[in-house]
C-alpha cells in the first residue's frame, strides 16, 4: 500500500469534529456512572487500535489481545495496591509489562504465519482465564481482587464532589487515549511503519531491501501489546476491581472483531469499530425493551447480544467491504 | 509408581482420546481440501449436540423464560436416532457453510478466512446462549455409565463408554476411507485435495466436491459433540476448550493428514490426562496449558507434524 494518507481528508476532519464536541459535551450531560461507562469505552479503544497495529498494519492475525489487557489490567494492580506505587508508575510498568509479554509471543510469530499464528493466538486467549486463576498472588484468583488506591483528582481540581473526580478520571483517559492515537499514528507513518507495512505485503521482499524481519515483527508485537495493557491499566483506574473473568475469549474475539468492522490499517477504523460497537449496543439494549413481540421479538433480542451483532457484522463486511467500515467509500487500492 | 493406577489414568484417557480424534480429523478433512482452519469447527458441533438434545426430550425452554427454542417441534426421540439426525444437521449445516460463506469468497487472504470463521464462531457462540440459555444441561448417558458398568483389565477399569465411543469412531473411519477409496464421489474428493486446479481440468466440479467434504467434516464434529455433552455437560462453550485439544492433536498429526489426527488425538488425550496427574504445578484446571505448548513447539520445530505434508515456499 501506497503511503498516501499522511493528510486528514474532508470526511474524516468532519469526523474528527463531531467527536472532539461529543467528548467535550459529554461530562456536562451525563450522570457519575455513565460518565465512568463513557470512559470505559473511550478506552476500549486502544485494545482494538492494539490489534489494528499488529494484524491491519504487521499482517500477524491476533485473535488473543484480551490477553494482553488482562495482562496489562492484573500487573497495573499489582504495583498500585500491593507496592504502592503511584498511578502514573504503575500504569506505565503495567503497560511496560504487557509489551514484554506481548514480545514474548511475537518471538513464535517469527516463524509461525497466516493462519497458524491466528490459531497460537487463539489458543493463548482460550488458556489465560485457567492460567490467571493459577497465580492467585496477582489475579486474586477465581474470584478476582479489589484495589485500595483511588485514583482522584488532586487538590487544585476544582470541586471534591463524586462528579469532580469522575469527570477527571474521564479527561485523564480521553487525554491518555488520543496521545496514544496520536503516537501510534506517527509510528505507522515512520520509517518502521513502512517497513511493518513491507513485512505484511511480502516478508522476502522487506528482508531483501534491509528490514531486520526478527527486530521487527517482535517490536510490532509488543506495540501492540502494550497498548492493549494501557487499555487495561486505565480500565483498573476506572474500575478498582480486577478479575479473570473478565477476560474470557470470547473478549478476545469480539477486540479482534471490532478491529475488522472498523477498519483495518488505518487508525480511524479503531474508533469506528468502537464506536460501532456501543452504536450496537445501545441499539440493542432499546430493542430488548420491546416485549410482547413472541419470538420476532426473541430473534430481536439477539441484536442485543454484541457478540452475535459483530459475529454476522465480520462475515457480512468480509464480503461487502473487505476493509471495514472506514474503508466504505474509499477506492480500493489495486495491491489488495 | 502405580502401575494400576497408571493403567486406569490410561483407560480414563482413552475417551477424550476419540473425541479429540474425531473433532481434529473433522478440521483435517477441511484443511486438506482447503487450507483453512475451520476455527468455528467447535461451535457448530456443540450447535448440533444442542439439536440432538431437543429431539431428545422435546422442546427445551431456556432456564429464564420461554425462548425461541420453543419453537421447534420436538419430537422424543431414541437416543441413536436424535444422534443420527443431529449428524445430518450437522453435515447439511456445514454445506450450507461451505456454500454460502466460503465458496463465493473465492481464493480469498487468509484473514478474510479467518474472519468468516471467527464470525460463525462468535455468531454461533452467543445464538446458543440466546437460544438454550447459558447454564449447562445435562445431556442423557449413551452408554451404560453406571457403577459396575465396566471392563476390568489387570485391575483397572475400561469402562464400557469409552469402548463404545472407540467402536463409533472406528466403524466411522472404515465408512469414511471406503467412501475415499472406492466411490467416484471420493476419487474426486481425493484428487481435489491433491490439486484443486488439475482436479478441474480432468472435470471434477470442484465446488461441490469441497461441499461434500465440509458435510463430511461437520459429521465428524457433531458426532464428537454428542458423544461427549454427556461427560462435559451441555452449554454453549462446551467445546472451545475441546478445540484447543483437536487443534493440538490436528498440529502434532500433521494439519493435513487424517491418520495423523486420530494419532494426534490419542496423544493429547493421554497427555491432557497423565500431565497434570503427575505434574503438580499444572492441576486439572490448566491443563490445556501443555497442549497449547505442544501446538506451539511443533509449529516452531516442525510444522508438518508427525505425518503432514512438507510445505515448501516458493519465493
Amino acid at each position: 500500500m501506497v503511503d498516501t494518507q499522511r493528510r486528514f481528508s474532508r470526511a474524516s476532519i468532519l469526523g474528527i469534529t463531531i467527536l472532539c464536541v461529543a467528548l467535550a459535551i459529554l461530562p456536562f450531560v451525563t450522570s457519575t456512572t455513565s460518565l465512568r461507562q463513557a470512559s470505559q469505552i473511550i478506552v476500549s479503544v486502544l485494545a482494538v487500535l492494539g490489534v489494528n497495529v499488529a494484524t491491519g498494519y504487521g499482517g500477524m492475525i491476533s485473535l488473543g489481545h484480551g490477553v494482553f489487557v488482562g495482562v496489562g489490567a492484573f500487573a497495573t494492580g499489582y504495583y498500585v495496591d500491593d507496592l504502592s506505587l503511584p498511578w502514573l508508575l504503575a500504569i506505565a510498568l503495567g503497560t511496560l509489562t504487557a509489551a514484554l509479554s506481548g514480545a514474548l509471543v511475537g518471538l513464535p510469530a517469527l516463524r509461525i504465519k497466516g493462519i497458524h499464528l491466528a490459531l497460537v493466538t487463539l489458543g493463548l486467549a482460550i488458556v489465560f482465564q485457567p492460567l490467571s486463576k493459577r497465580f492467585p498472588k496477582f489475579t486474586g484468583g477465581v474470584s478476582g481482587t479489589g484495589i485500595d488506591a483511588r485514583f482522584d483528582a488532586p487538590n487544585w481540581w476544582p470541586g471534591d464532589s463524586r462528579m469532580a473526580s469522575a469527570v477527571y478520571r474521564y479527561l485523564f483517559c480521553v487525554l491518555v487515549v488520543v496521545l496514544a492515537l496520536w503516537v501510534t499514528w506517527n509510528i505507522v507513518n515512520s520509517r518502521f511503519g513502512r517497513s511493518m507495512r513491507a513485512i505484511r505485503d511480502n516478508d522476502t521482499a522487506a528482508a531483501i531491501y534491509g528490514v531486520d524481519l526478527v527486530s521487527a515483527r517482535v517490536t510490532t508485537f509488543a506495540i501492540s501489546a502494550g497498548l492493549a495493557g494501557l487499555c487495561g491499566g486505565l480500565q483498573v483506574l476506572l474500575v478498582p476491581f480486577v478479575s479473570q473473568d473478565k477476560f474470557p475469549a470470547q473478549e478476545s474475539l469480539v477486540i479482534y472483531a471490532s478491529a475488522v468492522v472498523g477498519g483495518l490499517g488505518t487508525i480511524w477504523g479503531s474508533v469506528l469499530g468502537v464506536l460501532a460497537r456501543t452504536v450496537v449496543g445501545k441499539a440493542g439494549d432499546a430493542i430488548a425493551g420491546f416485549d410482547g413481540l413472541g419470538p420476532i421479538g426473541e430473534f430481536l433480542n439477539l441484536l442485543d447480544e454484541p457478540a452475535f451483532v459483530f459475529g454476522a457484522g465480520l462475515i457480512v463486511l468480509t464480503f461487502l467491504f473487505p476493509r471495514g467500515l472506514a474503508g466504505i467509500g474509499r477506492k480500493r487500492q489495486p495491491s489488495e | 509408581m502405580d502401575l494400576v493406577l497408571l493403567l486406569q489414568r490410561v483407560c480414563d484417557a482413552l475417551f477424550n482420546s476419540a473425541i479429540y480424534s474425531s473433532l481434529a480429523l473433522a478440521l483435517v478433512i477441511i484443511f486438506r481440501s482447503t487450507g483453512l482452519l475451520n476455527f468455528a469447527q467447535g461451535e457448530m458441533a456443540t450447535f448440533t449436540a444442542y439439536i440432538a438434545f431437543v429431539l431428545l426430550s422435546g422442546p427445551q425452554p431456556r432456564l429464564t423464560g420461554g425462548g425461541l427454542a420453543g419453537l421447534v417441534p420436538g419430537v422424543p426421540f431414541s437416543i441413536p436416532l436424535a444422534i443420527i439426525g443431529a449428524v445430518l444437521c450437522g453435515m447439511a449445516a456445514g454445506a450450507v457453510t461451505e456454500r454460502a460463506l466460503i465458496r463465493p469468497l473465492g481464493g480469498a487472504s487468509d484473514l478474510a478466512l479467518v474472519n468468516i470463521t471467527i464470525g460463525l464462531l462468535l455468531a454461533t457462540n452467543s445464538l446458543m446462549a440466546q437460544w438454550w440459555g447459558t447454564g449447562p444441561r445435562i445431556f442423557p448417558a449413551i452408554f451404560p455409565s453406571g457403577a459396575g458398568q465396566h471392563f476390568s483389565i489387570l485391575g483397572a477399569r475400561l469402562r464400557y463408554s469409552t469402548v463404545g465411543v472407540w467402536i463409533i469412531l472406528l466403524s466411522v473411519l472404515v465408512l469414511l476411507v471406503l467412501l475415499l477409496r472406492h466411490t467416484r464421489a471420493g476419487l474426486a474428493f481425493r484428487a481435489v485435495s491433491i490439486s484443486p486446479s488439475n482436479a478441474e481440468l480432468v472435470g471434477v466440479r470442484v465446488g461441490p466436491t469441497l461441499m461434500y467434504g465440509w458435510a463430511l467434516a461437520s459429521g465428524f464434529g457433531a458426532l464428537a459433540a454428542c458423544l461427549s455433552a454427556n461427560s462435559v455437560l451441555l452449554e454453549p462453550n462446551m467445546m472451545l476448550r475441546v478445540l484447543v485439544y483437536a487443534f493440538a492433536a490436528a498440529t502434532l498429526g500433521g494439519l493435513d493428514s487424517p491418520k495423523g489426527a486420530l494419532v494426534g488425538g490419542l496423544i493429547i488425550g493421554l497427555s491432557q490426562t497423565l500431565i497434570p496427574a503427575y505434574v503438580p504445578f499444572i492441576g486439572f484446571e490448566l491443563s490445556v496449558l501443555p497442549a497449547l505448548v505442544a501446538m506451539v513447539v511443533i509449529l516452531l520445530i516442525r510444522p508438518a507434524g508427525l505425518y503432514g505434508t512438507k510445505r515448501i515456499e516458493r519465493v
